[in-house]
């Protein structure tokens, strides 16, 4: 041992990953070319395409004499406010399941490492993890802004600086939120507490979100004055203390020439960054390690304040009395009994890791809180038109929100079986039953919660019966479109070998599922809006029914073919 | 040297170490009995620091645990029942990073990764990917990592699970060549023969407690017994 030597424990872990990243991403292209070259497509389609996209839309709305560039603005510090709020949440479930459930972390915490380093690397990681995706998406965006106002090449140097600095923020604070949960928050706990921050989430939403009352007069004769009204909604990203605030502030000026503006702004969000990055870098280590100990040190127990939630059995009972949810299993008279055990075992597995399903309740209790809000919205669409476009988008809204719950939660439900898929592979139920069991439970919870809200915004936007029918019925096609092919591939592409689903996810089956699960939609709802009987000018009976008939055909086709693939898959899998 | 304190672990309201205190000298070889959930692992995780203790203290070599963890830590080498590894990598970079990690110099770790990879025979699979390896290979793997750096302390829990009878064999040897050598050597293990052959000391441990110390001569004096296994299960076994 020389214990003299000076050792540069970041470097070290740097390099280590690196290798371990290169070669990850090496034998992905050496496995299958096609995948690669698809994924590389991707990549640049959407870059290509998002560009082009917001492009139009920005020139459209820099169109409006006099409102535009006020609009551009706002959006942008509506697009950096949002972003911090997505950042920050995603960082903390990253850094959650990076600190505290991750085997590197406890292996480096068993060797001479310094647990300051540990923490920071985790850290580091966690924040690009949490961060590429959301840089990759509005990357176009604020190059068309920059296209848009003639911006010049200096821009483009700067505004990543001003955003490098930026995301440093979330993924520190973030880290801490990390460290107070799993410090002093056992799961149940936070199970209640994402509960209740939905429910306060719809209530809040549902209140800010109610519009305001323009009348005709208002609109000839004091534009201004509503342009204000209209925007009051989204003063908060104004609050000149929020990291978004400094960063808008400094990439509009830029533009705008005002570069004594942005050099404020940008020393304003540094030295934020560095105090911060201070603080984390050189004092969270001991705090970490006393999370690590608290979680490690969990086991059976409950915190303090919880225990009269924990279920006891009643004085006889034993262990194997059958619970509300065995109870509720045997209801499903019509399923056998091992295939019921399985769904029990999937709700039971799903409910108890809180971190996965606690993001997607959010997104829920948005779209609850808009469509709630659609009643206001009714009374003020006069014209068919607008009823009609909100209608479709209020399903296309619903189907990718769909689709990103199937992809997130379906698609690496194979996978997530990992080593002990044996236990299914063996048992007299079988790898087809088993899929085609997860299929069917993911597909009735989804058509059940999907076709329900369907239902509501339609009978919000006061639809005509028949219209709700349609709308609710295509929703159910959807659903199980997006169902069988996220269960299809998830088979077909399946990571044994991972336990974290969002890196099940992340992977080329996931993305595939994803890129396929948008196309799908997005061409549908195009079709369905094109051969409506009544919207946007109406098409005749025969093009409708041909229509739907492209559309059943399609939905079927797209949703059968993976799902058989699956099976077979299935059928001859090693592991 | 190990020197545990008055060490006792709660989880909720569960014990799962209880006011254990127990000395490891250098140069001794311990083993740890225990039927399942006895808080062995709880025992060594506090150990390598993975825990912080409810009350009491760990002493490695003199450094707490808690207070010193790198010090610690620099002196101990560390195989957990199931060794995280890091599966991209080949078993050669593994042995740089770890031996990096203990600040070994290029030559002394190519030196010692090279006899115990020989001892181990780990030649074959040096280039790789540890992704690739059985899982008794992994195992190998891990060992060999911890050991390249000659500690001064080896806290083994379960190393023989994976292992077959030769390398199995090849590990008790290194071992006892190591205590021999003055490392004070600690191994969890439900071999109970492992425990009779290598141990200069066993421990017992049920429901959180040590139940019994001792050589195994001492164990079989103290409860008039002949064999550990009859030991183990009369001290073990809840006549409830």
């Amino acid at each position: 041992m020389n214990g003299a030597k000076p050792i540069s424990h970041w470097r070290l872990l740097a390099k280590v990953n690196r290798m371990q990243n290169w070669r990850r991403l090496k034998s992905a292209v050496v496995r299958s070319r096609l995948h690669a070259s698809l994924m590389g497509l991707f990549v640049v389609g959407y870059a290509w395409m998002a560009y082009w996209l917001f492009h139009k839309g920005l020139q459209f709305t820099s169109g409006f004499p006099g409102l535009g560039p006020v609009l551009i603005e706002r959006m942008m510090f509506l697009l950096f406010a949002f972003l911090f709020l997505l950042l920050l949440l995603s960082n903390v479930i990253i850094n959650f399941t990076n600190l505290f459930r991750n085997k590197e972390t406890q292996f480096l915490l068993s060797l001479p490492v310094p647990r300051q380093v540990v923490y920071r690397w985790k850290v580091f990681e966690s924040g690009i993890l949490a961060s590429w995706a959301f840089l990759f998406l509005i990357a176009p965006l604020v190059a068309a802004y920059g296209a848009i106002y003639n911006a010049p090449w200096h821009f483009y140097l700067v505004t990543p600086l001003f955003v490098a600095l930026f995301v440093v923020l979330p993924a520190i604070l973030g880290s801490w939120a990390a460290l107070g949960l799993a410090r002093w928050v056992d799961r149940l706990a936070f199970q209640v507490a994402v509960v209740l921050a939905v429910i306060v989430l719809i209530v809040v939403a549902s209140s800010w979100l109610q519009p305001e009352t323009v009348t005709d007069e208002m609109l000839e004769t004091r534009v201004l004055d509503v342009v204000d009204r209209l925007l009051a909604r989204t003063r908060f990203s104004l609050f000149p203390f929020l990291p978004s605030y400094w960063v808008s502030s400094g990439i509009t000026q830029w533009v705008e020439g005002a570069l004594m503006g942005t050099f404020f702004f940008g020393l304003v969000l540094l030295s934020h960054t560095l105090f911060f990055g201070y603080l984390a870098s050189t004092r969270t280590g001991g705090i970490f390690y006393g999370a690590v100990s608290a979680v490690n040190s969990r086991g059976g127990g409950t915190a303090v304040g919880w225990k009269f939630w924990k279920h006891k059995p009643a004085l006889g009972q034993t262990a194997f009395a059958p619970r509300l949810l065995d109870r509720l299993a045997k209801l499903m008279w019509w399923g056998r009994g091992d295939t019921r055990a399985l769904i029990v075992k999937d709700i039971r597995t799903f409910w108890r890791d809180a971190t996965q399903w606690g993001q997607s309740l959010i997104l829920l209790g948005l779209l609850i809180a808009y469509i709630v809000n659609l009643r206001h919205f009714s009374h003020r669409l006069t014209s068919d038109f607008w009823i009609d476009l909100t209608s479709y988008l209020n399903l296309g809204a619903c189907a990718l929100n769909l689709a990103t719950l199937t992809t997130r939660f379906v698609f690496p439900q194979i996978s997530l079986e990992g080593k002990r898929i044996w236990i299914i592979g063996m048992a007299p139920l079988g790898m087809r039953r088993t899929l085609m069991a997860k299929f069917l439970f993911s597909t009735a919870v989804s058509m059940g919660v999907t076709m329900a809200l369907v239902g509501a915004s339609c009978a919000m936007l006061s639809i005509p019966p028949g219209r709700v029918l349609y709308f609710t019925l295509t929703i159910g096609v959807m659903a199980f479109t997006l169902n069988a092919l996220a269960v299809g591939l998830g088979a077909v592409y399946p990571n044994f070998r991972e336990d974290n689903p969002s890196k099940i996810v992340s992977g080329f089956g996931g993305t595939l599922c994803l890129v396929l699960s948008f196309i799908y939609i997005v061409g549908m709802l195009s079709l369905m809006a094109a051969t409506s009987r009544w919207a946007f000018g109406g098409s005749s009976a025969v093009e409708f029914w041909l229509g739907w008939a492209v559309f059943l055909g399609g939905s079927f086709l797209l949703g059968w073919l993976p799902l058989r693939a699956g099976i077979r898959k299935m059928a001859s899998v090693e592991i | 040297m190990i020197e545990i304190d008055q060490l006792t672990k709660q989880f909720g309201d569960l014990r799962a170490v209880a006011d254990i205190s127990l000395t490891v000298p250098a140069g001794e070889f311990f083993v740890i009995l225990g039927p399942n959930a006895a808080g062995k692992t709880t025992t060594i995780k506090v150990m390598a620091g993975l825990m912080k203790p409810t009350s009491g203290s760990v002493r490695i070599c003199g450094f707490d645990i808690s207070a010193s963890p790198i010090e610690a830590r620099r002196r101990m080498a560390y195989v957990p029942d199931f060794p995280f590894l890091y599966d991209k990598l080949t078993p050669t970079e593994f042995f740089q990073f770890t031996g990096k990690l203990f600040g070994m110099e290029d030559g002394a770790m190519q030196a010692e990764a090279e006899r115990l990879t020989g001892r181990f025979n780990l030649g074959e699979f040096l280039a790789k990917p540890i992704e690739d390896l059985s899982h008794g290979t992994k195992q190998r793997v891990a060992i060999v990592s911890a050991l390249m750096h000659s500690p001064e302390v080896v806290v083994f829990d379960e190393p023989m699970v994976g292992l077959d009878p030769h390398h199995t064999r090849v590990l008790k040897d290194i071992l006892r060549e190591q205590a021999a050598a003055g490392v004070t050597v600690f191994v969890s293990t439900h071999q109970l023969s492992v425990a009779e052959e290598m141990a200069d000391r066993i421990g017992i441990m049920h429901q959180g407690r040590l139940v019994a110390v001792g050589s195994h001569e001492e164990l079989q004096a103290a409860n008039r017994d002949n064999t550990l296994e009859s030991i183990f299960l009369a001290l073990t076994t809840d006549n409830a």
